[in-house]
């Protein structure tokens, strides 16, 4: 567009003229802007706990399993020792081994635990206890005794609502029965070491761990898991690690042998939550920005109103009407983009300060909430990503830009001849 | 005027006509002139006589309901309104009643402003607006901003920014109707010396008589059509 110079010193001119009204203005987006990006920094905070907690409680950020086991829930869909061997090999692959910060193979069976006082039925997970520690926090929310340990051999740890219900303590024996490689019903006897609260009664109910050196040997399946599963530093690098994995295992997965999930895959109902969540989130957001729009669109607008005279006068001078439209227009982008700057700088700052103890909502929860498996964490540390910095950004100038549109088409479409009326 | 040369600005059969209140009142009626370059000229009547009017026709401010307008032998019928944007920023300078200057910009730089648009090099832009801000006494004003200068001053720099451009005429509506004797005085010599030295077209729409008695050609209308045309020495 011809004029650009000029018409950039007439909107900086112009809003310098009226100071006071810009300064509201600004004022405005700056104080949205800035809830903005603290508002998403918090909401990826909540969610990166929730994913966290859901991904240590589960199978992790990414989990490479059978194809039929998700499904099936079966021994007979697992990975053999050769399978496993090669899954690990590429976990130790440039490029994916630095993603990866924990890795834990698991044999996961549905079974029943039986003591004299009854039986229930129960989730039996075969784990290496070192791994376990690094890549589940089941071990930090123990009650009685202790979490697994490498020496253990018929060993278990149980929940608490399990061993109020078989009326079970630490020391205590108990039976865990469940169909074994070759379809037979296996029993193994195996002690108390210690009991978890995880908070999330499911949980508590059902979770069973035993190392997984046990399992193998009770169940047939040697040194066979049903899962590998991962964990990466922050939820962003998942979609990254899942394409390398299935890159590197493409013979494995082509052949049907093994597939590779992530969290979302494997948790649809906590993917589900994140989506609910982020939705409602940017809902109030729209509404919040729709409101700062208005208020731009009015000091716009009645810029323009106030300027009629002027916006004849520049155009009898020879601006076009769009060059007219243009520099109503740039002022609001202008002003959208310093407030939108400063907003940032502000909204960094709230996160940035808020970063290392985070904000602690426990005085709101009178007990501990949990959802689909998932224990939510009262203490929120916001999350900070460039990437949400650049969204908030271009937000804010869509909502500046097109909050200037009517005003722009008004001074564009005004009357020449008669804005330059004098009235007598 | 040789054949070459075509005129400041002709009209032909031209006709203003706007809707009120279901009836059609003509605000020009059946107008044809033609001014010649270098020409001083006044649009002189009462008012609702259609001065106002044929001067924002001839400035492509409005467009004609029939007929046609031509500046510089260029016809404003057949335009778009960017090329009437583009016609007036080389072709015609504006000199209106009052609110002429833009007020975020100083007086050397509104003066300077169709010359900004048309890409002139700020070297030359300055030059010229000194020589003129020197003629018309304005020197030691060149910072200031409108709401600092007088009306009188103000209608100067208004005239400096339409002439310094070199347009082939400068439209003037009813520029001396805000100031007082001796500053209309003071306007009316600023744009008659302009015009004697730089032969630059002056259309005047006007109803002050200082204005009709300088013009060496005096248009009366009346209601819309003209009354009489009348040439001075």
């Amino acid at each position: 567009m011809q004029h650009v110079g000029v018409i950039t010193l007439l909107a900086l001119r112009n809003l310098r003229r009226h100071l006071r009204r810009t300064l509201l203005t600004a004022l405005a987006m700056l104080v949205g802007g800035s809830l903005l990006i603290f508002s998403l920094s918090l909401g990826d905070g909540t969610h990166e706990s929730w994913i966290d907690s859901g991904v240590r409680m589960g199978t992790g950020h990414v989990t490479i399993e059978n194809p039929n086991f998700q499904v099936s829930r079966k021994i007979e869909d697992r990975l053999s020792a050769d399978t496993r061997a090669a899954v690990e090999s590429a976990l130790r692959a440039p490029g994916i081994a630095e993603r990866v910060t924990v890795v834990s193979a698991k044999m996961i069976v549905r079974g029943l635990a039986s003591s004299a006082a009854g039986a229930r039925p129960v989730q039996v997970i075969g784990v290496d206890p070192l791994a376990e520690v690094a890549f589940s926090t089941l071990d930090d929310q123990v009650v009685e005794g202790r979490y697994l340990e490498p020496d253990d051999g018929l060993a278990a740890y149980v929940g608490v609502d399990l061993v109020e219900s078989l009326d079970l303590r630490v020391g205590s024996r108990l039976v865990l029965t469940a169909q074994d490689v070759n379809k037979d019903i296996a029993a193994q006897l195996v002690r108390v070491v210690g009991v978890f609260r995880s908070g999330v009664s499911a949980i508590d109910q059902s979770l069973v761990h035993v190392p997984r050196d046990t399992a193998g040997a009770w169940l047939g399946s040697g040194q066979d898991v049903t899962n590998v599963g991962m964990l990466v530093a922050e939820s962003e690098e998942v979609p990254r690690l899942v394409s390398q994995l299935r890159a590197r295992l493409a013979e494995p997965i082509d052949d049907g042998i093994l597939r590779v999930i992530d969290w979302r895959e494997a948790m649809p109902e906590l993917n589900a939550a994140v989506a609910i969540d982020d939705f409602g989130n940017y809902l109030i957001y729209g509404i919040l920005f729709v409101i700062i729009g208005f208020g731009i669109v009015n000091t716009v607008l009645m810029s323009v109103l106030h300027r009629h005279r002027e916006f004849g006068l520049l155009q009898a001078l020879g601006l076009s009407p769009r060059q007219t439209g243009a520099l109503v227009l740039v002022e609001g982008l202008v002003l959208t983009a310093v407030s939108a700057v400063l907003a940032i700088g502000l909204g960094v700052f709230i996160t940035w300060y808020f970063w290392g103890d985070g904000l602690d909502f426990s005085s709101m929860m009178s007990n501990e909430m949990t959802f689909s498996g998932v224990v939510i964490d009262p203490v929120i540390i916001p999350l900070f990503r460039v990437a949400r910095i650049v969204q908030a950004l271009v937000f804010m100038l869509l909502v500046g830009g097109i909050a200037s549109i009517y005003p722009a088409i008004r001074a564009a479409t005004i009357d020449v001849s008669e804005s330059m009326k004098f009235e007598r | 005027m040789t054949e070459s040369t075509p005129p400041a600005v002709r009209t032909e059969a031209v006709w203003k006509t706007f809707s009120q209140e279901a009836e059609e009142v003509h605000a020009v009626r059946d107008v044809s002139l033609v001014i010649a370059p270098g020409e001083f000229t006044a649009l002189a009547g009462p008012s609702g006589s259609g001065k106002t009017t044929l001067l924002n026709l001839m400035g492509g401010l409005t467009r004609s309901t029939r007929g046609r307008v031509l500046v510089a032998g260029r016809d404003l019928t057949e335009m778009s309104n960017r090329e009437l944007a583009q016609l007036r920023l080389e072709e015609i300078g504006f000199v209106f009643q009052a609110y002429n200057l833009l007020p975020v910009l100083t007086a050397v730089e509104n003066a300077e402003f169709p010359m900004l648009l048309q890409g002139v090099p700020l070297e030359d832009r300055r030059r010229r607006v000194r020589e003129l801000f020197e003629k018309t006494g304005l020197t030691g004003l060149e910072e200031r901003r409108p709401g600092k200068l007088s009306g009188g001053q103000q209608q100067r720099v208004a005239v400096i920014r339409a002439v310094a451009s070199k347009p082939a005429m400068v439209l003037a509506d009813e520029p001396t109707a805000n100031l007082d004797s001796s500053a209309s005085e003071a306007l009316l010599n600023v744009m008659y010396d302009l015009n004697q030295e730089l032969g630059v077209t002056f259309v005047f729409a006007t109803h002050d008589v200082r204005v009709m008695e300088r013009s060496r050609r005096l248009v009366r209308m009346v209601d819309g059509a003209i009354d009489s045309d009348e040439t001075r020495r």
